[in-house]
């Protein structure tokens, strides 16, 4: 009859085996227990004495290197001292090893024979008393109350602990509160280095790119995509408060920002996998208002771009707040610039260079340019500005120097970036300006709807730049997208959905192409290729110069699209709806 | 202009190493006897793949649940928490650690810049996932916190129903507190509080040694308390625990209510047959029911203000916070002798005025955390009370999910087993 | 058992447990982020002495390491000799390290070799200190990996009044301080 091999025996009682472990466990026990309070009285004594640094040998030694010669009795003394220190470490230490060691073994044999003396001296499985009904309800009862008790004890423990300890730091009202500017000028010295211009072309540091005039310094940027299929999108990932603010991009990070009526957020996304690195919500700083001033429903409460320079990123909301973060999303500083004065809403985004952060913070009245330092907050310079307008500022590296250019309603202005003086003004715009300048062929470009565009050059040989109207061209102009300049054209793409292309040295027209939809966001020159993103997200990319030639014209999905790309290095980060894609392998 | 761009990027390279060379004190001698230094020596992290680490886990709570569930064999699972032990406590020294991963996955959460790679998430998941399928066959013979007390636990006694629950509610706390401590970004409270990686390295600080020490003690008679009143990864494995698929019984076919195994569990889990007498009707008990149901939000909000109350204490916990408090009281003379760490903060480039801020910054925000640590309090507490009020009735002894360790004890109390281990 | 075979309200709580903890654990993971170990950033380091004292390991982790092509082989050494030192040798009262664990070998005139007996060195950093004080800095602490145990809470890094310590990828585990980093420990 095949049987089951029976189960152990269990149960089974040898009273011989049991005295045997019995005794085996007192004597290991005996021995794990001296080996304990040796070990316990090892550590006390190396705790107390601490050999390394025994203050009588300390003090030894600061009377041999204080006094003028070196004195045969004193250096006796510290040899003896410091051999007996260094002896009593390094017994201590192999003590406590080889303790460590006994102790371990003591107790394995310990553990070992009681349970052998358990296993042989068994408790046999028993019936109990009769069946505890009236017990099993008392107990049930019982524990309900300890519990209730032992509740209210442990809040009323947290009570008294809270009372007899409370924390003792100075309060935070002696000191200004750690997000206002100047704070961090502590940090000021850590981070006087900036991104050089070199650095800052390998980045897309700004709206329209490093210096903001709408030029990349890669030609590699895909011209084939398909966000339907995915083929060639690297990664889609959500935004998660609207905003109509372009990607910036610097080393591995993607920064953009988002805000509604009640809150404002930057974030930095990775740029291998698309993955929200972090997210930040902006605090109030002092003199923020209690709730952002109107804005147009297409500007919206994060129109302006943040700026990306070096380990720190810059983002500036429509209620005037202001915060610069590290790469690891920490507060540097911030700080509320007061309240705009727009009828549209703040929208003109951030720039900066070297160690500077330009805001062009044009108003209804008292309008300024400010520059803050980076490290700080601190403002290096401000210059007034008359007139009001939405165009950011654009700073070129041009013949004269690096010029920091802006458009208002009226003017052109050039100021030194580093020390905020004018450079020159020209009087060529009319109307409420939203486009900023383009630069190519040593001319700066500006154009805005209703009013003309014009052409500026500067007199080749002259020492400081003195600007004149080259030429002036009045039909279809943009009024929210800025124009880029090559060499030899001016590209301009308008809200009414035309392609503008015009000839930099007669200001003729080079040609005019019509498309679907208009244009918000601005055409970026990639290499001899424009990408222009319009409304409805087609990308229409063509050849620099004449005829038109188109490339192709991909789309970045149907969201509409008011921000423009960031062209990278074989990727383009576009910012579509609710979306941020990043286009490339 | 690509020519010209190298050409910076090398006039800036050539100019930065110069720097460089400048910022040495003394020069770097060129020898003329042909000498040639010495390699470092730069040894690499341990080699043992956490592959390795991971199969092995996935191995043994396989190998744990076949013991407990099909073999019911308490031999298997005591040689199989024997392995666990040797290899996740005293050979990877403890520190591969389902318990203390939980820290990382909710780090992650609260700070979405926390890398946690795939292996961690994976020691956090599979043994709650085989809890919930199996019952806590992790903490039977896999855990190495468990197996060292399991080791220990050789004269268990039974504690009475009210000390096993009170001494349960510090797991709750433990595992509160550790949720405050990583959402604040007060660092890892189980890791540096773990009483057993100190033997598994032969090395930890005296107190954690003695606190080590008086729970492997105390475990010889109070089985596991580690397990039972602290760990708070036990905690989320007991939830889980509660709605296993296929979880221990105590005996394999009929319960034939001979009362044996009453007093085989040290972990007060096998719960016993429900006595027909009630003291108290259906309609009392009901309306005593409804009259919980109806405190428990005051009870939470009770607990949310304790709670709420003692951020300032709780506050200490963070770093930052400790810092500004001993930076202020070295400034105000309150201590004899100054730290380390104060002379630290005062060599370095921050103010003083902005710790203390930043404190004050972190303070109010542990007012929130703490009220919500005090809410769960509440929480657990009406729970307690809400499970103890419900009666279950039930014919059988039957396990305790939650409770039960599947450490596999009762199997041999039972008459059944041996009769059908026999056919 | 009550609904054996119907979907019951405790499957369907494990299903959604299982999709939970799933999901919780597949949403923490960073399945970029590979295996980090601890480390020490030499140019973060104020030498207090909590290395040797605060490592869970006894002796601590943390030792010191030499970077010899950054070092002056100076006769003088501000990490070999006590400040004030009457003789340039080993004895006890001139020797800065407490435990002997820095040797001195004669190169060619002037030149001495530093080398470090890491089976000695408690990681104290004295003579960190006074290499950096008088000196080049090409000596200075780190985790040795082949004694670190990984804490995933290093007890060292809590206490590091300087914040110097780091996670850092496991295959690229030192911050080594070389004559293309300046002495800087890094890039």
């Amino acid at each position: 009859m095949p049987r089951n091999k029976p189960k152990k025996k269990r149960f089974t009682a040898s009273d011989l085996i049991w005295k045997a472990a019995t005794g085996v466990a007192v004597v290991s026990g005996l021995f794990s227990l001296t080996v304990s309070i040796l070990l316990v009285a090892n550590y006390v004594q190396v705790t107390a004495i601490n050999p390394l640094d025994t203050p009588q040998l300390l003090q030894l030694r600061q009377q041999l290197a204080a006094a003028p010669e070196a004195d045969a009795k004193l250096i006796e003394q510290i040899r003896t001292m410091d051999l007996l220190a260094r002896r009593a470490f390094f017994t201590s230490q192999s003590h406590l090893k080889l303790g460590g060691s006994l102790l371990l073994g003591g107790v394995i044999v310990l553990l070992t024979a009681l349970r052998t003396a358990r296993r042989f001296k068994p408790r046999l499985p028993e019936p109990q008393g009769p069946p505890p009904s009236e017990h099993y309800w008392i107990s049930r009862a019982f524990t309900k109350e300890v519990l209730t008790f032992v509740g209210l004890l442990w809040a009323a423990a947290a009570l008294v602990m809270a009372y007899l300890t409370p924390l003792d730091v100075p309060s935070a009202a002696a000191t200004a509160p750690v997000a206002d500017a100047g704070n961090a000028a502590a940090d000021a010295g850590t981070t006087a280095a900036y991104p050089s211009w070199e650095t800052m072309q390998q980045n897309w540091p700004s709206f329209r790119g490093p210096g903001g005039y709408g030029v990349a310094h890669f030609s590699t940027a895909p011209t084939e995509w398909d966000v339907a299929t995915g083929k060639n999108v690297k990664w889609q990932v959500e935004v998660p408060l609207p905003g109509a603010n372009s990607p910036v991009v610097w080393d591995k990070r993607v920064f953009l920002s988002g805000a509604t009526e009640e809150k404002r957020e930057v974030y930095c996304f990775d740029t291998e996998t698309g993955k929200l690195v972090w997210s930040r919500v902006l605090d109030k700083f002092s003199g923020t208002p209690e709730k952002p001033p109107k804005v147009g429903d297409e500007t919206g409460y994060a129109a302006s771009t943040l700026v990306a320079h070096g380990d720190r990123v810059m983002a500036i909301f429509a209620n005037g707040d202001l915060a610069c973060y590290d790469a690891e999303g920490n507060l540097k500083w911030g700080k509320n610039l007061g309240v705009p004065d727009n009828h549209y809403g703040h929208s003109s985004s951030l720039l900066a260079c070297q160690n500077l952060l330009f805001i062009q913070y044009d108003q209804r009245k008292n309008g300024k340019l400010i520059a803050l330092d980076i490290a700080d907050g601190k403002e290096a310079w401000t210059v007034n500005r008359e007139k009001i307008s939405w165009a950011s500022p654009v700073c070129v590296q041009t013949p004269f120097g690096p010029e920091l250019v802006l458009n208002s309603e009226q003017h052109v202005d050039a100021y030194d970036p580093l020390k905020g003086t004018a450079l020159w003004q020209l009087k060529c715009l009319d109307g409420e300006v939203a486009p900023s300048p383009a630069y190519g062929g040593g001319m700066f470009f500006v154009a805005n709807d209703n009013a003309t565009a014009t052409a500026i050059r500067f007199a080749p040989d002259d020492k400081t730049p003195k600007p004149e109207i080259a030429w002036q061209w009045d039909q279809s102009l943009p009024d929210v997208s800025s124009p880029v300049g090559t060499d030899k054209h001016f590209y301009m793409t308008t809200s009414r959905a035309e392609i503008i292309c015009l000839d930099s040295a007669s200001g003729e027209v080079a040609w005019v192409q019509e498309v679907d939809e208009g244009f918000y966001a601005s055409p970026i020159l990639a290499g001899d290729r424009i990408y222009a993103v319009d409304r409805k997200g087609a990308v229409h990319i063509f050849k620099t110069g004449q005829p038109f030639t188109p490339i192709a014209t991909p789309s970045v999905g149907g969201e509409e699209v008011l921000a423009t790309p960031a062209v990278m290095d074989g990727r383009i980060y576009f910012r579509a709806g609710k979306n941020l894609l990043c286009i490339g392998a | 202009m690509k020519l010209k761009l190298l050409a910076a990027v090398f006039l800036l390279l050539g100019l930065w190493t110069v720097q460089a060379a400048t910022e040495f004190r003394f020069p770097m001698p060129e020898f003329e006897s042909g000498y040639k230094h010495p390699a470092m020596s730069i040894p690499p992290a341990s080699k043992t793949s956490p592959w390795v680490d991971l199969g092995l886990l996935a191995g043994a709570l396989a190998l744990s649940a076949w013991s407990v569930l099909r073999l019911r064999s308490r031999r298997y699972v005591f040689l199989i928490a024997l392995v666990s032990l040797a290899y996740f406590g005293f050979y990877r020294k403890g520190c591969v650690c389902a318990v203390g991963s939980m820290q990382n996955i909710l780090s992650a959460f609260f700070d979405p810049g926390y890398a946690v790679p795939l292996i961690v998430s994976a020691f956090f998941l599979i043994p709650l996932l085989f809890a919930l399928y199996f019952g806590r066959v992790f903490c039977a013979a896999v855990c190495p916190l468990g197996a060292i007390q399991e080791m220990f636990a050789i004269f268990p006694v039974q504690l009475s129903s009210a000390v096993e629950a009170v001494l349960g509610l510090f797991a709750y706390a433990y595992l509160g507190l550790s949720v405050l401590a990583v959402y604040m970004g007060a660092g890892f409270l189980i890791c540096r509080y773990d009483p057993f990686v100190g033997f598994f390295r032969q090395g930890a600080s005296f107190n954690m040694f003695l606190a080590g020490g008086v729970l492997l003690l105390a475990g010889v008679f109070i089985a596991r308390p580690y397990c039972r009143f602290l760990c708070p990864y036990g905690v989320l494995l007991r939830w889980a625990s509660r709605f296993s698929k296929w979880h221990a019984t105590i005996t394999p076919a009929e319960c034939i209510q001979c009362r044996l195994c009453e007093t085989s569990c040290p972990y007060g889990a096998i719960v016993v047959p429900t006595p027909e007498d009630r003291p108290v009707d259906q309609r009392t008990g009901a309306r005593r029911m409804g009259r919980l149901f109806l405190a428990a939000p005051f009870i939470i909000v009770i607990a949310a203000g304790a709670g709420y109350l003692s951020h300032e204490p709780l506050a200490r916990l963070h770093p930052t916070v400790w810092l500004a408090e001993r930076v202020a009281g070295e400034e105000q003379g309150r201590y004899e002798e100054k730290t380390i760490d104060g002379d630290a903060f005062r060599a370095g480039k921050r103010a003083a005025t902005e710790l203390y801020a930043e404190a004050h910054a972190l303070k109010e925000r542990f007012k929130y955390a703490s009220a919500c640590f005090g809410a769960f309090m509440g929480l657990v507490l009406c729970g307690k009370l809400i499970r103890l009020s419900i009666v279950r009735s039930n014919k059988d002894y039957v396990v305790d999910r939650g409770a039960c360790l599947s450490c596999a004890r009762c199997f041999a109390y039972c008459p059944v087993e041996k009769s059908h281990a026999a056919k | 058992m009550e609904q054996e075979s119907k979907f019951g309200r405790r499957d369907f709580i494990r299903v959604a447990a299982t999709a939970a903890a799933a999901g919780a654990a597949w949403a923490a993971a960073h399945p970029s982020s590979g295996t980090t170990v601890w480390q020490l950033d030499p140019a973060k380091c104020l030498q207090c002495g909590r290395c040797s004292t605060t490592c869970v390991l006894n002796p601590s982790a943390v030792k010191c390491v030499h970077s010899f092509e950054i070092c002056g082989y100076c006769d003088l050494c501000g990490g070999y000799l006590q400040p004030g030192a009457k003789a340039r040798d080993s004895g006890a009262e001139n020797e800065l390290c407490p435990v002997g664990a820095l040797k001195r070998t004669f190169v060619e005139e002037p030149f001495y070799q530093y080398t470090i007996d890491e089976e000695l060195c408690v990681g104290c950093g004295k003579c960190v200190k006074g290499c950096a004080v008088f000196g080049n800095g090409s000596l200075y602490l780190q985790v040795k990996h082949d004694v670190c145990v990984g804490c995933n809470e290093c007890s060292i890094a809590r206490n590091c009044p300087a914040n110097a310590f780091q996670r850092v990828p496991v295959r690229n585990s030192y911050l080594l301080k070389t004559r293309e980093n300046g002495g800087k420990g890094h890039k």
